[in-house]
């Protein structure tokens, strides 16, 4: 089999400009993942820089709650407030590594920018970061937090102004610049080897959790879950489960207003293949095979693809993946906030939402690990304006 | 009926000329027009049109294609009718060689088979799908192999692509499309530093006319490579002069006459 393909899933739909640069960094990963040294470095920063280990922490009322043993993989204590950061850690060091010097990233709620734009300054190392427009303006604390950082924000402006056309926006610049720069991207998408480097550099997420439940339950838990936008936390989280059988993996999309209104960003939900951003997966897309808009209140789910080996872990049945509207997950995330103390990025929520189907099912014996992938701070105003229109707190 | 880019190349090799290749984006600035603006530049002597279905990520291409490519979405065009605007146009007796250029979801979405089927049966001769890679290419070339009248698969070649020339080259048919420098479309005069040496290595191995394309105005601009390369291709410049002259016929017509004059007077 291809080694760039999950299944049918993946490759490298790119231009020919493109494709030397991909081998190049095919190779200088593979290198990279095998050198002591640079492993003990990534496992540095992790330490040290990061914050890792994240605890796995036992939510004992949320657990009581819900009708099942939750534990909560705390991804929202790294540095930058989300699981961003262990994957743009890993790559910035391969970009030193290559020689370049200056990183171009992508982003959309403005996470992936910051923990980019972190990483830059960190290790001296020019930063531009992609956003569309319409995101700039609905997110613009994180755009003051990357400028802040010393990065550039460079305003997309073609197609929805938003994630999909900043990524279109970052690979034509890459395309153009590739000699001296290197691309960091942020989820568990694009041409290969970036959906293999992204499942590498956040697999640290479960190689912790499974010894961290094995030490708290004595044995592997019943299901492991987390929210998937393009699937870089679930991905993570998913990796060292994935061979144990015993496991079952949940992986959770956002359903937005409900898949049956169209405004969702569920791009498995109706399993139609595509191309984009450098790679085969499916994708949500009109009657003419462009590219529909995502819809999700939560802007880091808010992308109409998914990363290849979701995927394949979709059609080969290793995977679940289900999907939680916008009111269900921000039910679960004002109901963290209450029984935990705990204020989630409303992309987690999502997954906490599901947990509380799933726990019901599973029974107070059951044991379930969810990916806290990051912490609600950023969220705040979507929140109150969600309240306000929805009379939440009244 | 032999592949009507291939007869073009041979008749241009035979008189010595250069080949020059538009681009446009098919359905501006609507249907009727756009096969006016086909008729005109197949009279003005045009060799070959490259006609840009729309799509909503086209990630190779530069501002100007993206905004043309977005405002013939928002006008309704599609696969479809762009089909149908082919067949028409076939019926009326055009017989300017036409190539799809096209990204490669539009392909999947509609099925190769049938995509080839229709490209076949509707007079398309040649496909450029810019995110469709040599390595990626098998399940469209399959399918191209088993139709009679296939359009051929046209390869890009980049300032970059150095020991891959060999093998992109192999078996390619048509002529080879050399990307003058990196990115996307529509970057003019920021042709790559090392483009002679690049223009020279393909030209060296190609068995087929080699064309330059990307960042490409009049024809001053080829020059330079004029004793390398078998001919050039305009397109978001062209785009740009339809758009400031109201997509006229006649200011396409003069603009591609020029150009041809010109290029062969190089």
């Amino acid at each position: 089999m291809d080694h760039r393909y999950y299944g049918e899933f993946g490759g490298q739909y790119v231009s020919e400009s493109l494709m030397n640069t991909l081998k190049e960094l095919e190779a200088a990963f593979e290198e990279a993942i095998r050198d002591k040294a640079f492993l003990e470095e990534y496992d540095y920063y992790l330490k040290q820089y990061v914050g890792r280990e994240t605890p796995l922490y036992y939510a004992e009322r949320l657990s009581r709650e819900y009708g099942a043993k939750i534990y909560l993989k705390r991804e929202d204590l790294n540095h930058t407030g989300a699981h961003k950061i262990n994957n743009v850690i890993g790559q910035i060091l391969l970009a030193r590594r290559m020689g370049k010097k200056k990183v171009i990233a992508e982003t959309g709620a403005g996470q992936h920018g910051v923990a980019t734009a972190t990483g830059a300054a960190l290790f001296g190392m020019e930063c531009t970061v992609y956003m569309g427009a319409e995101d700039i303006e609905r997110q613009k604390l994180n755009v003051l937090r990357m400028e802040m950082l010393g990065a550039k924000v460079e305003s997309v402006k073609s197609g929805s102004n938003t994630l999909k056309d900043a990524t279109n926006e970052a690979i034509r610049t890459w395309a153009k610049t590739a000699e001296d720069t290197f691309y960091v991207i942020g989820s568990a998408v694009g041409p290969y080897p970036y959906p293999k480097m992204v499942k590498e550099f956040q697999r640290v997420i479960s190689t912790e959790a499974k010894r961290q439940i094995l030490e708290a339950e004595g044995r592997l838990p019943d299901v492991v879950m987390a929210c998937v936008g393009g699937g870089s936390n679930s991905i993570g989280m998913f990796a060292d489960f994935i061979d144990e059988p015993s496991v079952r993996l949940i992986g959770v999309e956002a359903a937005g207003l409900g898949i049956e209104t169209g405004k969702h960003a569920s791009a498995m939900a109706l399993g139609q293949p595509g191309t984009l951003h450098g790679m085969r997966s499916y994708l949500l897309q009109d009657g003419d095979g462009n590219v529909q808009l995502a819809h999700s209140i939560s802007a880091g789910l808010d992308y109409p693809g998914v990363g290849p080996e979701h995927a394949y872990l979709r059609d080969s049945g290793r995977a679940e993946y289900v999907s939680i509207t916008d009111v269900e997950a921000m039910d679960a995330l004002m109901e963290l906030c209450r029984l935990e103390g705990i204020i989630p990025a409303i992309e987690s929520a999502h997954a906490i939402a599901y947990a509380k189907k799933e726990a019901k099912k599973l029974g107070t014996d059951g044991v379930m690990v969810i990916c806290l992938s990051g912490r609600g701070d950023k969220d705040v105003h979507t929140v109150a304006d969600y309240l306000d229109g929805k009379g939440y707190l009244n | 009926m032999p592949n009507r880019i291939e007869a073009r190349m041979q008749e241009l090799a035979q008189k010595k000329e250069k080949a020059f290749i538009t681009y446009m984006t098919a359905g501006l600035p609507d249907m009727e027009g756009c096969k006016a603006l086909i008729r005109a530049q197949e009279e003005a002597g045009v060799d070959v049109l490259e006609l840009g279905i729309p799509f909503s990520d086209p990630v190779a291409d530069g501002p100007v294609i993206q905004a043309a490519s977005y405002k013939s979405i928002q006008l309704g065009t599609n696969l479809r009718k762009v089909f149908a605007l082919m067949r028409e146009t076939r019926a009326e007796g055009v017989e300017i060689p036409i190539i799809f250029m096209m990204y490669y979801n539009t392909i999947l979405h509609h099925g190769i088979g049938e995509f080839v089927r229709e490209c076949a049966a509707s007079g398309v001769d040649g496909l450029i799908v810019p995110d469709l890679p040599m390595e990626e290419q098998g399940s469209l070339r399959d399918a191209l192999g088993k139709e009679e009248g296939a359009p051929l698969l046209i390869q890009l070649v980049s300032p970059v692509s150095a020991d891959r020339v060999p093998a992109i080259l192999n078996g390619a048919r048509g002529f080879v499309y050399c990307v003058s420098g990196m990115g996307v479309t529509g970057q003019s005069g920021n042709f790559h530093r090392e483009i002679m040496t690049y223009l020279s290595s393909v030209k060296a191995v190609s068995k087929i006319p080699v064309m330059m394309g990307f960042g490409i105005q009049t024809a001053a601009d080829v020059a330079p490579m004029k004793d390398i390369i078998d001919g050039a291709i305009v397109g978001s410049h062209f785009i740009r002069l339809l758009e400031e002259n109201g997509y006229s016929t006649e200011a396409a017509a003069e603009y591609c006459r020029t150009f041809k004059r010109e290029m062969n007077a190089l």
